[in-house]
């Protein structure tokens, strides 16, 4: 498993590119903390703080958004500039790109831990369940890598796959009603709630603080369901599309 | 003993003959010159001897493998520096040779000891710990050539690998690349740099329009077109001489004039230097003589009719 | 006029800037209106986001120009810098004025309630130019346009929840009030605010006076780094 050698490096390489951990890690810590300086303190009738919503909300928000690294990796590295020098080398590209999707997956789920650390340790939001909130972190999280790798797979001009990846990551969130209420209507309600792995993810974190555990496994169990059909579909379209690269 | 080998390899994009009937044997210890124009099939070429690409007919064989000749096996023999720098930006110059030395297999203190080793190779020791985003244009392609070295290839492949940088980190990969003769690496060695290819090849193969048009030794390919000479003067006044004159001496084939410059090409051997040089002194002054020898943008030219470079490209 | 002609096909040049610049905005009308904020519907309450947004999509063309060495070439044109600096921003102005009026008259024809439609539109002018102007400055400091867009966009979301345009500003402690009143996205809330309360011409006046400063502040600033 001469892959594993290139694990480090590939971290290495995702927690150099300062962009992205400005986008990921700094904007949501200033944006929470604003939120929570303008929600002081202020809690609702059943006593939970203002600012758990938005908290949560953000947490999962940026996962939307953490495939984009695993995206540009695997594009630039096995179709693009670095194809040539990787197809040379005596490893398995797949396992390589699997790798690359791993290590994507990982560091977005540390900065989502990282924002659930902070919120606690600093802001001092209480976040009751740990290990189930990193799950669904972690599944938004390998969501997000396969719809971004779907999309790169799926068309032959990046910067249309990086269009789409946008309108995936915006579109959820207005969809959630995160920035304006929906329409009334049967379309936006669904994907207002069991259509979007944001509101999905979301409502499992609540149900389980409220210790309703069978809602929130079945939001959870869909959003799992979702990720391993579009893995599938990852799997299909990415080999497509390694074949008709390879002419 | 022969390391690679390609028998009647075509290679078409939809009707378009990338590669036609190639024929080509590499032996070990060699340096060959792939020389060709934009173009001619070198990349196609170097892709499907490596694998990289499939071709539609014919064999290749790699050390002595033709059933699975691109085996992890025999791919840990080869390096392959890119056209293009392909190297991470995000990593130092130190760990992006770990990053590739890994992949081959290399660890810990045999690990650390290429690294160096490489790295004082290309003479980037003092560059090891900095980002490539730091680096001049020669020395990001000093690090791509260090990160195909890193395995020791016994046969390397070099695929333009000096296209846009300074004369200074140009001779030092030529040198670089004689270095790596001596110590057995077999090389091939893509370019439209005849300079290049006259300073390091042991044997020069030319390609044009996806086929091998020639092959043999730069002095043995500059033999095979020497059947004429050429002799350029600069004179004062190329009117006064007169039409026909120069065309009359034995042995001239062709009298060219352009501005001042008047050109004899004659029969290799003609020994009419002399006679050409009296009647033009007879009417006009002579300013300058020069006599040029063919190289192997000549041996192109006389093969297909086209320069190897279009003028804008030379340096 | 070349360069202002030629701004003009270059912003309208790729599919992804053809549908900002076009069916972008129009979405904008459609946003529903909100139950006790904001004031006017959420697609103009968001609608100054948009043109900041749209303004660093725009000015990223004199970064490209100043990253590739094209304003180098321009240098020893027959051109002045201040020439081509204008006739562009000139184009991104007719893009962003245009785009003003497509969303506040737009909205008049499908009977929106705008309450003031053409001092919503002066309004929007103002921010557009204030929008330009800030864009302009912010593109002098960088050399990536990839680094400067995604950066910018952070600070945008930070200007447009400081300035009321994404929370209400009612609900902002005394303290961060004070400190919104910095950010031109406050004084753009303040103007939606007046459009739909009806104040004094003055009170008015005294907002886009603020927005102008503004412009004239950032396009001094945007406008120094030349060639290098």
């Amino acid at each position: 498993m001469r892959v594993l050698s290139t694990v480090k490096f590939t971290l290495l390489r995702m927690l150099r590119n300062f962009i992205v951990l400005l986008l990921l890690l700094i904007v949501p810590i200033v944006l929470i903390s604003l939120f929570s300086l303008i929600l002081s303190g202020a809690v609702t009738d059943t006593g939970e703080p203002y600012l758990k919503q938005p908290a949560v909300s953000l947490v999962l928000c940026f996962q939307l958004f953490g495939g984009s690294t695993v995206m540009y990796m695997i594009h630039s590295e096995l179709f693009t500039e670095h194809r040539a020098r990787m197809q040379m080398l005596p490893i398995s590209l797949t396992m390589y790109a699997f790798s690359i999707m791993l290590c994507g997956v990982v560091y977005s789920v540390m900065l989502g831990v990282i924002l659930m650390t902070f919120t606690q340790f600093v802001l001092g939001l209480i976040w009751e369940h740990w290990l189930w909130t990193i799950y669904l972190i972690t599944l938004m999280a390998i969501l997000s890598s396969v719809v971004y790798l779907v999309f790169m797979f799926a068309v032959k001009v990046y910067k249309t796959a990086e269009r789409l990846s946008e309108v995936y990551g915006i579109g959820f969130i207005l969809l959630a009603g995160l920035f304006f209420p929906m329409p009334d209507h049967a379309f936006f309600r669904f994907m207002g709630s069991y259509g979007n792995p944001l509101t999905l993810s979301t409502i499992a974190i609540h149900e389980m603080s409220m210790n309703n555990t069978s809602k929130a496994w079945f939001a959870a169990n869909i959003l799992l369901a979702a990720t391993i059909i579009l893995f599938l579909v990852m799997m299909v379209v990415g080999r497509r599309r390694f074949m008709r690269d390879r002419v | 003993m022969t390391i690679a080998s390609m028998r009647g390899v075509v290679k078409r994009y939809g009707s378009y003959v990338a590669l036609d009937s190639i024929d080509l044997d590499i032996h070990a210890g060699e340096i060959i010159g792939l020389l060709g124009p934009n173009g001619a099939g070198k990349t196609t070429l170097i892709g499907t001897l490596t694998g990289m690409r499939p071709f539609d007919h014919g064999t290749v064989e790699l050390f002595g493998q033709s059933k699975h000749p691109f085996s992890h096996e025999n791919k840990e023999k080869i390096g392959l520096v890119t056209q293009e720098i392909t190297i991470f930006e995000e990593l130092t110059a130190k760990e992006n040779l770990q990053f590739f030395a890994g992949v081959y297999g290399l660890k810990g203190e045999v690990r650390k000891q290429k690294v160096r080793e490489v790295l004082e190779f290309v003479g980037l020791s003092d560059q090891a710990n900095k980002l490539p985003t730091k680096f001049s244009g020669g020395m990001k392609r000093r690090l791509n050539i260090a990160c195909a070295l890193t395995h020791s290839p016994s046969f390397l492949i070099m695929d333009e690998p000096t296209v846009g940088i300074d004369p200074q980190s140009r001779n030092y990969i030529l040198e670089g690349v004689k270095r790596l003769r001596d110590r057995g690496t077999t090389i091939l060695y893509t370019t439209h740099y005849i300079e290049e290819i006259e300073a390091i090849a042991s044997r020069v193969i030319i390609m044009d329009q996806g086929q091998i048009i020639k092959e043999g030794t730069p002095a043995d390919l500059i033999q095979t077109i020497q059947h004429e000479e050429k002799v350029s003067f600069e004179v004062t006044d190329p009117e006064r001489i007169p039409e026909g004159s120069l065309e009359k001496i034995a042995g001239v084939r062709r009298v060219l004039t352009a501005g001042n410059d008047i050109t004899v090409i004659s029969d290799a051997g003609s020994g009419n230097l002399d006679r050409m040089l009296s009647i033009i002194k007879e009417h006009t002054g002579v300013l300058g003589i020069q006599t040029e020898r063919p190289n192997l943008e000549d041996v192109f030219f006389t093969l297909t009719g086209r320069q190897l470079r279009d003028k804008g490209e030379e340096q | 006029m070349t360069v202002f002609k030629f701004s003009l096909k270059r912003s309208f040049s790729n599919k992804t800037n053809l549908l900002l610049l076009t069916l972008f905005p129009i979405a904008f009308i459609f946003f529903p209106e909100g139950e006790y904020w904001p004031v006017l519907p959420y697609g103009y309450q968001y609608f100054g986001i948009v043109l900041l947004f749209i303004s660093i999509r725009l000015t990223t063309i004199i970064l490209v120009d100043r990253a590739k060495g094209v304003v180098k070439r321009l240098a020893v044109a027959p051109i002045s810098y201040g020439s081509y600096l204008c006739q562009n921003l000139l184009a991104f102005s007719v893009i962003l004025v245009m785009q003003c009026a497509i969303v506040v008259y737009g909205g008049v024809l499908l009977g929106v309630e705008l309450y003031q439609p053409h001092w919503l539109m002066l309004l929007y002018v103002s921010f557009s130019f204030t929008s330009l102007a800030i864009a302009l400055a912010w593109i002098s400091i960088f050399r990536s346009k990839e680094s400067a867009f995604l950066i910018y966009m952070s600070l945008v979301t930070l200007l447009a929840i400081l300035g009321g345009l994404l929370m209400p500003l009612q609900i902002f402690p005394e303290a961060l009030i004070r400190i919104a009143v910095l950010f031109p996205t406050y004084w753009l809330n303040q103007g939606m605010s007046w459009i739909a309360s009806e104040g004094s011409v003055g009170d008015f006046i005294l907002i886009n006076g603020v927005l102008w400063l503004y412009t004239i502040i950032f396009m001094i600033l945007g406008s120094t780094r030349k060639i290098h």
